[in-house]
């Protein structure tokens, strides 16, 4: 067992234009997985925590059951089964009526897969909002939706921040698996490359490592933005007349 | 026939406990009322249901006439309509001072945003809290979070303010700040269904006072009777339990 060091940095700037392609889309489907993921769970999220008010007509109620069905079959779908599993499904699923691309249909799949896990997130950063907000905004005579839009939100993604980080960086390193459909992510490039240099060990150690420099990139951006979103909130509240 | 709200054997349990009991009161266009009693009597649901917070299990509930719970009937509208104090200020934290009195304007009744900056700053200087507008309320002292309140709600020209224990919250010292502010809205004819255990505060602002117990009306009138001549003997023995203090 030994690593040839020199050797790992050779085939790095051997086969830099590989490798940076594979971060490059790396980055794109983890940061595109984890915004659309985002509005997905918002969404979801959004629907799970509603509540069936018993001051709703039978309508609304039965609208608000069923959305609750919808949602909780599609997270436990999407939690309950690997991600390579869900692609390899979709992908050719769809393959005949959509005529899709690894590329999309990676990004397709990366996003719903996101939301799945985003709408319990968020659900959870829902529930931890006082009561006490959602009573006031209905003294006012706001209506769920609003409540849920202006006051409640707001509240729950802060509270969700670390989390919602915290999955930017599982995709970084996730989007691999994406590999199985053929995505030309860092992971199928590294694969490339040992595949044909057969230097496994070197060639993996440097995937290793990049894939280690993007999530602490990642982690150093997101608690940047984070305390800068903490310091705007004190200045000035967010505006939601304009 | 100046009855804004009329509540007619309202009934209202949690699971097996009784909360509220056939509970009928009306409230006059202008009037004062407070709600005193025990803890535990029901004074804060009973305040909830007219708000539909809670849900009645029975009675009506009838606004201008009019069964609010009726189809048809735009139950946020109604709201919108009554406004409400909470103990606990419930003030929006991801809004501003002048913000949480203006989504509701908006949103529901559909101002403009300059009318309803106009409105919010005209009730925030008369609660005096002019000077906090552009604040992030979560940086306020409990009285001026209470102040807030008031001014939010008033923001919407509400026919009836209900208040919930508004000072109950609060540090001693400032209580006879959002006190004063509500005698000023007293005198200036705002209709308030009160609940406090400011004994000495209703005994000032009321045109009449409900005491309840264990669910019901035991016993109402105005501050003269009740304080000085309660006829029933509970209210006897709660009102001693305060003069004791
Ligand atoms: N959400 C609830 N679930 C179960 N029981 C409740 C609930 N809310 C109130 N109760 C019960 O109903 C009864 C009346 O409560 P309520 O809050 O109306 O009393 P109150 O007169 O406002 O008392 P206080 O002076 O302490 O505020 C109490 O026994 C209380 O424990
Ligand atoms: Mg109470």
């Amino acid at each position: 067992m030994s690593i040839n060091f020199p050797k790992a940095l050779e085939i790095f700037q051997e086969n830099i234009s590989l490798f940076l392609y594979g971060i490059g889309n790396t980055l794109l489907f983890a940061l595109i997985g984890t915004l659309v993921g985002f509005l997905i769970g918002l969404l979801v999220g959004g629907i799970r925590a509603i509540e069936i008010n018993d001051y709703d007509s039978g309508l609304v109620k039965v609208l608000k059951h069923i959305g609750r069905w919808i949602t909780s079959f599609y997270i436990w779908v999407f939690r309950g089964t690997p991600m390579m599993v869900q692609a390899m499904f979709v992908f050719y699923l769809l393959k005949p009526v959509l005529q899709w691309t690894p590329f999309v249909a990676g990004l397709v799949i990366i996003s719903i897969n996101t939301g799945a896990y985003m709408a319990e997130i968020i659900r959870a950063g829902i529930q931890s909002v006082d009561k006490g907000q959602n009573e006031a905004a209905m003294s006012l005579g706001m209506t769920t939706i609003q409540t849920l839009v202006f006051i409640v939100f707001p509240q729950a993604i802060k509270n969700t921040f670390p989390s919602i980080g915290n999955q930017l960086i599982v995709n970084i390193k996730d989007s691999s698996m994406l590999n199985v459909i053929g995505v030309t992510e860092l992971y199928f490039q590294t694969t490339s490359v040992a595949g044909s240099n057969y230097k496994y060990i070197e060639t993996f150690l440097v995937s290793a490592l990049i894939y280690l420099f993007l999530t602490t990139l990642a982690s150093f951006l997101l608690n940047y933005l984070e305390s800068r979103f903490d310091e705007e909130r004190k200045t000035k509240a967010m505006d939601f007349c304009s | 026939m100046n009855e804004i709200i009329q509540i007619q054997h309202l009934q209202k349990h949690f699971g097996n406990l009784k909360v509220l009991n056939d509970v009928n009161f009306d409230i006059h266009k202008g009037e004062v009322v407070t709600i005193i009693g025990s803890s535990g009597s029901g004074k804060s649901t009973m305040l909830r249901c007219v708000n539909l917070l809670e849900r009645m299990d029975g009675g009506t509930i009838l606004y201008h006439g009019k069964d609010i719970l009726a189809s048809g009937n735009d139950v946020n509208q109604y709201r919108s309509k009554v406004g409400m104090v909470f103990q606990s200020f419930n003030l929006f934290n991801n809004l501003s001072v002048i913000e949480n009195c203006m989504i509701g304007q908006i949103k529901v009744l559909k101002r403009s945003k300059e009318e309803a900056r106009a409105k919010a700053e005209k009730y925030l200087k008369e609660v005096g809290m002019y000077e906090f507008a552009d604040k992030a309320s979560t940086k306020l002292s409990g009285g001026q979070k209470q102040r807030v309140a008031i001014a939010r709600a008033l923001c919407m020209d509400p026919e009836v303010l209900l208040f919930d224990e508004p000072t109950s919250a609060l540090d001693p010292e400032m209580v006879g700040g959002v006190l004063d502010v509500m005698k000023d809205l007293a005198n200036e004819g705002l209709t308030m269904v009160i609940v406090t255990h400011e004994m000495q505060f209703a005994k000032e602002v009321s045109d009449r006072v409900i005491f309840m117990d264990q669910g019901v009306i035991a016993e109402q009138g105005t501050p003269e009777e009740i304080f000085n001549n309660p006829k029933q003997e509970r209210t006897k023995q709660f009102l001693s339990r305060y003069s004791n203090r």
